[in-house]
């Protein structure tokens, strides 16, 4: 008995999406295969990983991430400047999270001024995502889509309950955008054919499947992003394609493991080093299970995952 | 070409004798199909049967034990490549590898960390499963001497002897074989003498090569020999390899019936900086790794690799659930707002994590419906009136809030009205049916 | 074929109301007309019924066969009303089914009250291990409960297997799973196992306008296997009957004139079959 390499024959591709603006822009997606699996497949584009910043200082987040911000976190233009500068971020998230009505509720037209702010001051690529409030974001996102008008950013997160509205924007001012589900494969599925009925290109959109902790229901995220990789090129579902969004940092750093004291919890070890591995093992599993584009926050998490990345290409 | 459950049902002797330790033939046939059991625990089984049986029972990734002691880990046993599938059997072992140059106070020094690693997550008790002993001395006496003192030291703990050298293997076997070590490894350079010395002493066998068509060649060479119990390595460096080697090793075993790849990988993911080695720990696990050598075991390493390991274990089709209690969210007082749910976990996450986004303190009632989410649980009578009340009166929430109103899943409304008569003195408030609709809800309620 | 009519269920809030306000005739007009739609049997579920479960149940069992000359499927997991409505049910029509014993210790009481009551007995192929992965999961749940029936004293040819249909809409892949179990259920005794699915749980949590046409070509898929039972609503289980033929022209490859029937049928065959990704517009792509 010899060996033969076992080679699976695929039907279906990922769809490859580019992002900002040259010569900075940013390609992610078109890989015909699973992950990193390029034996039987091509894999045009690696995995890119932003930056996560936000609008307002991120009070709510772990001393251990905080602290790696704190010179320039009271400012969103100092601190995207910051990311691309000094950390060589291929991408910035700017996360709105002020807009909510629990978190200053900042208006729509304070937004406009941000976006602005930080697109003129940084030229890699820009995504824009609201606080997850999904009446609020419906017009926060609308102002932050016409603010960056022309710049080809990817704005998020269009969900069920706002989708229409936050399409509508980004059909109008020509960005990419990200569909979001609660870990249900079939709404992730239903999401994108709604959305592409409203005449939203499929080669514009990224499935943001919702992304869980390490610990904290990861297996689910794990698995739903497997199967939606599956049916993207085995079976060909063309509504599966897009590229896949792991908005890991918002989830990783609000879980007891990223913030616990060594002095609770000596049998856990080191504080500053548990939570870097919190967000760097959660990132490396949803990239085995087919993530694109990474959200992340802590600078030793990303620049690991970044060398991780090198070694599996 | 396996057959159905069915299939090997037929050719079984149908005495439902309960010997194999199934209640019935047909019990014991589904699981032969599913590579769970094999046919040698059927003692009546006819030779016709077994000849045509033969290799289609055999499981597709042969499954045995690391060590001895109670906490011996088994390997392989594998029956899918997503665990979406089914489920992943056999969770992987992490060992640390240490090098006999080690002074005794060092490697004291790493015992000790692999005999305090254990630790306690959801229930589960998780732990540095084993101890690869690294041959860099090239001196065979200081080798058993570094063997004997950790096998001595660290009585329950497997050991991997990472060891080409064949004569130095012999003497670190003979002195721990009855503790039967994995010997690490026969290569095309040494593979009779390693085998013999496996055979003889009975101990499960590491086989190296670089490529998969030169292991695939050397299993079988080694297997003729007699000695099946093999962990294999392809000799991946890179992380890309090594997921790739991994996932060709499986697919060729699961999907080709290749029996010269049937059996559980070992994979060395040493690295200088203990993050990165975390991260490509993290490959091996997901995909497809049995045992995992690491070059350090820091603690907070130890916990995010353990917890992957659970995650990617859990089975999919039995609910991941959280323990039973009255969880505080947020700063909750005597007057803040009591909910109930069910302790499915992904119910319990949904819902905490939008009660923590209403900012509202409250307390979470979560009650064991054995993983089932609130409606299903209803359904199967364990989510019920009689036994809320039961559960909210044992919880001792009582002595934690001053009121006594209890805000139910709006899916179970129709047990406001029983719940409110067996509840003496307590007011039954029916919430949303959705979590998302939770925020609105208790921002809405007077404070 | 022995279609049992679901509609008298806790679940919906017309019966529920009545059950609990013992007006009769809404239970008893749903009963006549399921009846008339060709059921055999008339499912009475009434949950978990913790609180004076008994009396409930003999009052719905009195009051349904009062008008309708048809054995019952009893159904609660409360085994103290169950035991009322065998002890109320008239067997002058047929001999009641108990709705269900499984794999689960507090379940089998229900053969103990199948043999004291000489009922039939749905076995219910779930055990404490979560839901079963695949059809040999089902299988040896299966042989499981049918070992303890032999010990209760109930003959296997009163036990109807039950593969546990779950939803599409979030477990799609044990669509076509249930239906290798349907098949293997009988292969496993001769004469072959009966086997029941509740049927429209396929389509539960799935829009209202696909929920029909879910239920109709899994139950044809179902019945192409052998199924002997299906909890089912009997009015669409008819239409099937007669839907029956273009289906199985189009799992032949044959043209069929109604092309919009036509692609209706093959994609909710290959949402059936788990060969496409269900979505609640699958229907639209």
């Amino acid at each position: 008995m010899s060996y033969v390499i076992p080679k699976e024959t695929y039907s279906g591709n990922v769809l490859s999406l580019e992002f900002g603006k040259a010569p900075k822009s940013v390609k992610i997606g078109g890989e015909n295969t699973l992950p990193f699996l390029s034996f039987e497949g091509s894999i045009p584009n690696k995995p890119v990983i932003a930056y996560e910043i936000q609008d307002i200082t991120p009070d709510d987040w772990p001393d251990t991430v905080k602290a790696q911000y704190a010179f320039c976190s009271d400012n969103p233009v100092k601190w995207a400047q910051h990311c691309q500068n000094k950390l060589k971020a291929q991408a910035i998230s700017l996360r709105l999270i002020g807009t909510h009505p629990d978190r200053g509720d900042r208006s729509a037209g304070d937004v406009a001024k941000i976006v602005k702010d930080v697109l003129s001051a940084v030229d890699v690529p820009l995504i824009i995502l609201g606080s997850n409030h999904i009446e609020k974001d419906a017009s926060v996102l609308v102002a932050a889509a016409e603010a960056a008008s022309g710049y080809n950013c990817i704005i998020g997160k269009a969900q069920e309950g706002n989708y229409k509205t936050v399409v509508a924007a980004a059909l109008a001012h020509k960005h990419k955008l990200i569909a979001m589900s609660e870990l249900d494969i079939n709404l992730a599925k239903q999401l994108n054919i709604l959305i592409t009925q409203m005449g939203f290109d499929k080669e514009r959109l990224l499935t943001d499947p919702m992304c869980s902790a390490l610990g904290y229901g990861l297996e689910y995220t794990y698995s739903v992003m497997e199967r939606i990789r599956l049916a993207a090129i085995m079976q060909n579902d063309v509504t599966m394609q897009p590229p896949i969004v792991g908005d890991v940092g918002m989830y990783v750093w609000k879980v007891k493991e990223t913030f616990a004291s060594e002095s609770d919890v000596s049998q856990w070890g080191s504080i500053e080093e548990r939570g870097v591995a919190w967000e760097a093992v959660t990132a490396i599993a949803m990239l085995i299970a087919g993530t694109n584009l990474l959200i992340m926050r802590h600078p030793k998490a990303v620049e690991t995952v970044r060398k991780t990345i090198e070694e599996l290409v | 070409m396996a057959l159905s459950g069915v299939e090997i049902f037929k050719l079984l002797p149908k005495t439902n004798c309960k010997k194999c330790g199934f209640p019935t033939c047909l019990a014991f046939a589904m699981a032969l199909a599913q590579g769970k059991t094999e046919l040698a625990k059927c003692p009546d089984v006819s030779e016709e049967s077994k000849r045509v049986l033969g290799e289609a029972s055999a499981p597709p990734i042969r499954t045995f034990f690391l060590g001895t002691s109670e906490k011996a880990v088994k390997l392989g046993g594998e029956t899918v490549l997503f665990r979406h599938d089914k489920k992943f059997f056999n969770p992987c072992v992490y060992a640390v590898n240490v090098k006999d140059t080690l002074s005794n106070d060092e490697l004291n020094e790493k015992i000790e960390e692999v005999l305090t690693s254990e630790i306690d997550r959801v229930g589960q008790k998780l732990r540095v499963d084993a101890i690869s002993i690294e041959f860099a001395s090239g001196n065979s006496s200081q080798y058993e001497s570094a063997v004997k003192l950790i096998s001595q030291k660290a009585p329950d703990t497997a050991i991997i002897l990472n060891c080409k050298d064949p004569s130095a293997a012999e003497v670190a076997v003979r002195t721990i074989a009855d503790k039967k070590p994995l010997l690490y490894c026969a290569n095309e350079g040494n593979t009779g003498a390693m085998t013999n010395i496996a055979k003889t002493h009975k101990i499960p066998l590491g086989v190296y090569a670089k490529g998969l068509s030169e292991l695939s060649v050397l299993t079988e060479k080694i297997k003729g020999m007699g000695v099946e119990d093999l962990v294999i390595d392809s000799g991946a460096e890179k992380a890309k390899d090594m997921l790739e080697l991994n996932t060709q090793i499986r697919r060729s075993a699961l999907k080709k019936n290749f029996k010269p790849l049937g059996y559980p990988i070992i994979n060395f993911v040493l690295r200088e900086d203990p993050i990165f080695e975390t991260c490509v720990a993290g490959i091996a696990a997901a995909k497809y790794a049995s045992i995992i050598v690491l070059s350090s075991i820091e603690k907070w390493k130890n916990l995010a690799l353990f917890t992957l390991r659970q995650n990617i274990y859990t089975d999919p089709q039995v609910p991941m659930q959280v323990e039973q209690k009255i969880y505080k969210i947020g700063e909750p007082t005597v007057n803040s707002p009591l909910l109930i749910t069910t302790n499915f976990s992904l119910t319990y996450f949904m819902v905490s994590g939008e009660v923590e986004n209403s900012k509202v303190p409250a307390y979470l009632a979560v009650m064991d419906c054995e993983g089932l989410s609130v409606l299903t649980a209803w359904a199967a009578g364990k989510f019920t009136a009689g036994k809320i009340v039961q559960f909210i009166k044992d919880s001792g929430v009582e002595n934690q809030i001053s009121h006594r109103e209890l805000i139910i899943p709006g899916q179970v409304a129709i047990l406001s009205g029983a719940i409110e008569d067996k509840l003496e003195g307590w007011k039954i408030t029916v919430g949303p049916r959705e979590a998302n609709g939770i925020p609105t809800f208790l921002k809405s309620r007077p404070a | 074929m022995i279609i049992i009519g679901e509609k008298i269920s806790i679940i919906a809030k017309k019966v529920r109301e009545a059950m609990l306000s013992r007006a009769p005739e809404p239970i008893q007009e749903l009963a006549e007309s399921q009846r008339r739609a060709g059921a055999h049997f008339i499912d009475v579920n009434i949950g978990p019924a913790e609180d004076k479960g008994d009396d409930l149940m003999r009052w719905m069992v009195e009051s349904i066969q009062e008008k309708v000359q048809a054995p019952l499927c009893l159904d609660t997991t409360n085994p103290v009303a169950l035991e009322a409505g065998l002890k109320a049910h008239n067997n002058q029509w047929g001999r009641a089914l108990i709705n269900s014993t499984s794999n689960e210790p507090e379940r089998f009481v229900m053969l103990e009250l199948a043999a004291k009551y000489n009922a039939q007995v749905i076995g219910l192929t779930l055990g404490k291990g979560g839901i079963p992965a695949d059809a040999e999961e089902r299988c040896e749940i299966a042989a499981e409960i049918m070992a303890r029936a032999a010990e209760y004293g109930v003959p296997l040819e009163d036990i109807y297997l039950d593969p546990l249909v779950l939803q599409i809409a979030t477990s799609q892949d044990h669509a076509a799973k249930v239906i290798d179990a349907v098949k293997m259920f009988q292969e496993i005794n001769d004469p072959p196992m009966k086997t029941v699915v509740g049927l429209s749980n396929i389509s539960n949590g799935c829009p209202k306008a696909i929920r029909p046409i879910l239920n109709k070509y899994y139950f044809i898929l179902l019945m192409n296997v052998g199924l002997t039972a299906a909890i089912a609503d009997p009015r669409e289980m008819a239409e099937a009957m007669q839907e029956r033929q273009l289906v199985e022209d189009v799992m032949a490859g044959k043209e069929i004139d109604d092309v919009k029937k036509m692609m209706e049928i093959k994609k909710t065959l290959d949402v059936i079959m788990n060969k496409t990704l269900y979505a609640h517009s699958y229907l639209e792509m």
